[in-house]
């Protein structure tokens, strides 16, 4: 029976905005049409500003016009910003929308920007008397306390030698002080944070992290799934680790994700598939 | 203490220790076998001796430039070659911008050592002036992406600059003879370098002891290897260099081994680059053949047509060694093409796609009476015309022996090109004239086609 253990955190960003939205998700509309195709003329050539949700944006698209909303809520995430009575795009990326009113912009980046209760896997650089700096690619190294695990105490630090892979929670994150990480989570609880041992590490992007965490499993870990036994462990700061029982295996799993980021579900099943019959 | 920190590259324990266990059992990260090469593409830029090599991740620009210098004092009669290499800061968070690394340097002098202790480029040609100048070829190689194994893809790139670098042409005149008069790219056409052979560099990586090798290591692979090797060698067998700095004692049974597999890879990258450059140099020789046929159209007489085809055989011979019946059959069909058009022909299938279409609408734009047409299209042929000119003198200076059949025709070119609205008419004349005569008196049309064809 094929194993196939995801050990992902909870996918929420302190902005209330859900990261992940299952990939066949229709567009939707938080406003009534008829009012914001009086109001959407010069800016999009053709359809109605809520059509670009899903869609490719660029910074200067003008995604919503306030006047047609008077008195409803709206929640910017990232990449959004209000220019006096339309919302404008800053960021380059994919418009989302989650009902009924929370609109954002999603990139996919090399590097990564700390955000409160990511989890990440991190590299230990060096050791301090009270927290280990890790490497977590964000713009600085990033603290993690010395007593951050589950019943941790000054008299069972955890000995990291430089170069150790840990799973991490996000802590802390603000633009100004290094970011500060966590072992535990909420409850104090471990819940498989920690080192990982054996396997294999490979750096991606962002938005392959987020697909690869996408709810329903994405199609490329499903087929890999199907055929394959493996372990696998994502950050959301582009690291992916892998773990299975033959190193052929995992160089399959970690060649076919990387390939697989350009790809849709279809292509992606059709590209595992190909992959397997080469094998035997 | 932090930034430096940062621009470290990291690696986990855990790949460290997969690299080694994978390669224990002959896999790869990357899904290769330990003696395959990542995939190589060789690209040119439009001006000659620039070049852009892709080896995977790796990417490597090479300029070549070339400068009238005097000859250094122990070798009054040999060019000088200098290879300089700048790392960029954008290839590699550990690369600084400024001066060379200890890797920067090392990488410049493996590509050096294995030009010119091995002699493939020829110095002596390069001399103008014994003693006073010679030319000095610069190579000048940019990393731009490091993914690997940098030494062998800028080895590649700096092979094919100079394959298709071209030196100006430059003869000795002024007053006493003793001033260097450098003749510009239109006027003269410039020379190739003379390339003996290309020394290919081949590195190797090497693990756990000495025990397991790998050729073509990527950049992870590097960080985790315990030493490596370089062996340039040429696609003959000569072995030009090798290189092993520090690192794994390596046993002699496995050098032998390398130097063996580096001679196989050897061969395969010389034909990888010397396809690459035929097809650059073809294509280069098109973009010139295209230009003297488009101004052909124009004059509408067949003999001069005929004339033409013959000189740009020549120029093709004269650049490349080998003769091909291609360019013949092209430049016929670019005489049949009107002169809008002016696309890039890049392979020779292309080529040849190229020749039939225009030949279904051919017959019906080959018009006698389109010199009449429009005054602009006149202007036009009037411009192109002009450099048609210049390029009449170069081939002349080129090959001497048609310097007496190419006199003729320049001067009847010249003079059309001075008085075009009179060429005209003159040349449909010329046409019924040739007609007439075939039927009229034979005599006559021999001493005029004698004339031309000669």
């Amino acid at each position: 029976m094929p194993h196939h253990k995801l050990a992902a955190g909870i996918p929420c960003r302190i902005c209330s905005l859900p990261f992940a939205l299952p990939r066949s998700s229709a567009p939707t509309r938080s406003v009534p049409k008829e009012t914001l195709t009086s109001e959407m003329n010069a800016e999009t050539s053709d359809a109605p500003p809520t059509s670009l949700v899903d869609r490719t944006v660029v910074p200067g698209d003008t995604v919503l016009d306030l006047t047609a909303m008077a008195s409803q809520t709206i929640k910017l995430g990232a990449g959004l910003r209000q220019d006096c009575d339309t919302i404008s795009v800053m960021k380059a990326g994919k418009l989302r929308l989650s009902k009924p009113n929370k609109y954002w912009v999603e990139s996919s980046h090399k590097r990564y920007v700390p955000c409160v209760e990511d989890t990440v896997l991190g590299i230990v650089v060096d050791c301090k008397p009270d927290n280990f700096l890790v490497d977590i690619k964000a713009p600085t190294l990033a603290f993690l306390p010395v007593l951050a695990f589950e019943g941790g105490t000054r008299r069972n630090i955890p000995k990291f030698e430089i170069g150790t892979l840990l799973y991490v929670r996000v802590v802390k994150a603000n633009n100004s002080m290094n970011p500060e990480l966590s072992c535990v989570d909420e409850t104090g609880k471990a819940s498989e944070f920690g080192q990982l041992k054996d396997g294999y590490m490979f750096e991606t992007s962002t938005g392959l992290s987020r697909m690869l965490l996408s709810s329903p499993t994405c199609p490329v870990l499903e087929a890999l799934g199907k055929s394959l036994s493996y372990e696998i462990a994502v950050g959301l700061n582009g690291r992916v680790w892998v773990n299975a029982s033959s190193p052929s295996t995992v160089i399959l799993v970690s060649n076919a994700i990387m390939n697989s980021e350009s790809l849709s579900g279809v292509q992606q099943k059709i590209m595992v598939e190909k992959l397997m019959q080469r094998l035997q | 203490m932090e930034q430096r920190l940062a621009s470290t590259c990291r690696m986990t324990v855990n790949e460290r220790k997969f690299v080694e266990t994978a390669l224990a059992s002959d896999l790869r990260v990357d899904g290769r076998r330990p003696f395959d090469y990542r995939r190589l593409t060789i690209k040119f830029g439009r001006e000659d001796g620039s070049s852009e090599v892709q080896l995977g991740q790796t990417h490597v620009i090479g300029f070549v430039t070339s400068q009238l210098v005097q000859p250094y004092r122990d070798r009054p009669n040999e060019g000088t070659l200098s290879i300089f290499t700048e790392f960029s800061p954008m290839a590699d968070p550990s690369f600084e911008a400024g001066r060379p690394g200890e890797s920067a340097i090392e990488l410049g002098r493996v590509v050096d050592r294995g030009l010119r202790e091995s002699r493939a480029v020829d110095m002596e040609s390069l001399c103008v002036v014994a003693g006073k100048s010679v030319w000095s070829i610069r190579v000048d190689l940019h990393i731009l992406d490091n993914g690997g194994n940098l030494i062998d893809a800028a080895n590649i790139t700096a092979l094919a600059a100079l394959s298709t670098f071209r030196r100006p042409e430059c003869t000795s005149g002024g007053e006493n003879g003793q001033d260097i008069i450098v003749h510009d790219p239109e006027v003269m056409e410039p020379l190739t370098l003379i390339i003996h052979h290309l020394p290919i560099a081949v590195t190797f990586a090497f693990f756990s002891e000495g025990n397991i090798m790998v050729i073509d290591p990527t950049h992870k692979e590097e960080v985790v290897m315990g030493g490596r090797m370089t062996a340039t060698v040429n696609s003959n067998g000569d072995v030009c260099a090798v290189q092993k700095a520090g690192g794994e004692g390596v046993t002699p049974n496995m050098i032998m081994q390398c130097l063996r597999i580096a001679s196989v890879k050897a061969a395969d990258i010389t034909s990888k680059i010397k396809n690459a450059v035929e097809t650059y140099n073809t294509e280069r020789t098109l973009r010139k053949v295209k230009r003297h046929s488009s101004t052909v159209t124009q004059q509408v007489s067949v003999p001069d047509v005929i004339m033409k085809d013959k000189q740009a055989e020549n120029i093709i011979s004269h650049q490349e060694e080998m003769i091909q019946h291609e360019p013949d059959r092209s430049s016929n069909c670019d005489d049949e093409m009107t002169v809008n058009t002016r696309t890039c022909i890049k392979t020779e299938g292309n080529r040849r796609d190229r020749c039939t279409d225009p030949f279904v609408g051919g017959p019906s734009n080959w018009d006698p009476y389109l010199n009449k047409l429009s005054s602009n299209l006149v202007g036009k042929s009037q411009d192109l015309l002009g450099p048609l000119t210049i390029s009449k003198e170069q081939q002349e200076s080129k090959s001497n022996k048609m310097a007496v059949e190419n006199s003729p025709e320049h001067a009847t070119i010249s003079s059309n090109s001075e008085t075009l609205g009179v060429s005209g008419p003159r040349q449909q004349t010329d046409v019924a004239k040739s007609l007439k005569d075939a039927v009229k008196s034979k005599a006559r049309k021999k001493s005029k086609t004698s004339a031309t064809t000669s």
